[in-house]
């Protein structure tokens, strides 16, 4: 299998899978949704072991690890500022909802730091950090 | 500022290598060799290593290390 055909067979699974996916919805069927995604999921994998082109390397990991730390920077600010604000106004509102929006928001937050450290913590002593 | 400059182009040109006949001999995709040739991408050591023994050459005919003064 070349590239061209691994592009057309990726974006004909996408496409399936995502009819598939808006029938489940529109239909209510959460396991047609599984069933479409599950085999969407198996046959790229099946696709993947026939390509013999390399499809990650070192400056692609390199790229992931920017997007992922500006994603995980921006998401975080933008949940942090919208938690502030859900608690700040549900207070003064007496919006009971929306202060729990907040405080959970906060908490998701929290935790998506404490992961992120952990993570930069392991790594960091599994590449020869102190 | 730093600059990591390459010869791989006039390298890939004498070798008559392409630009995807290389990234398969390194093991790396060919976009890959695309950004290194342009200067957009700084291999990693070993990459360089690699790049510079499809060659047959010592890594620094191949990669030069430049430090502009401000």
């Amino acid at each position: 299998m070349n590239a061209k055909q691994f592009k057309i067979a990726r974006t004909l699974t996408m496409l399936v899978v995502t009819f598939v996916v808006a029938l489940a919805v529109s239909i209510q069927n959460l396991y047609l949704a599984l069933a479409g995604v599950a085999i969407g999921m198996l046959f790229m994998y099946l696709v993947r072991r026939q390509y013999k082109v390399i499809t990650t390397d070192e400056r692609i990991n390199y790229i992931g690890g920017l997007a992922g730390r500006t994603s995980y920077g921006v998401t975080t600010l933008v949940l942090a500022i919208l938690s502030m604000f859900l608690i700040v106004t549900g207070s003064q509102d007496g919006d009971i909802y929306a202060e729990s929006l907040g405080v959970t928001m906060s908490f998701i937050v929290l935790f998506s730091i404490a992961v992120y450290s952990l993570a930069f913590a392991y790594y960091n002593k599994r590449h020869g950090g102190d | 500022m730093e600059e990591i400059r390459n010869k791989i182009r006039t390298y890939r040109t004498e070798s008559k290598l392409t630009q995807e006949e290389l990234a398969e001999k390194v093991g790396v995709t060919r976009q890959t060799i695309i950004a290194i040739e342009k200067g957009g991408y700084a291999p990693s050591l070993a990459l360089a290593f690699k790049i510079a023994a499809a060659f047959k050459r010592p890594l620094e005919e191949v990669f030069t290390y430049y430090k502009h003064k401000r």
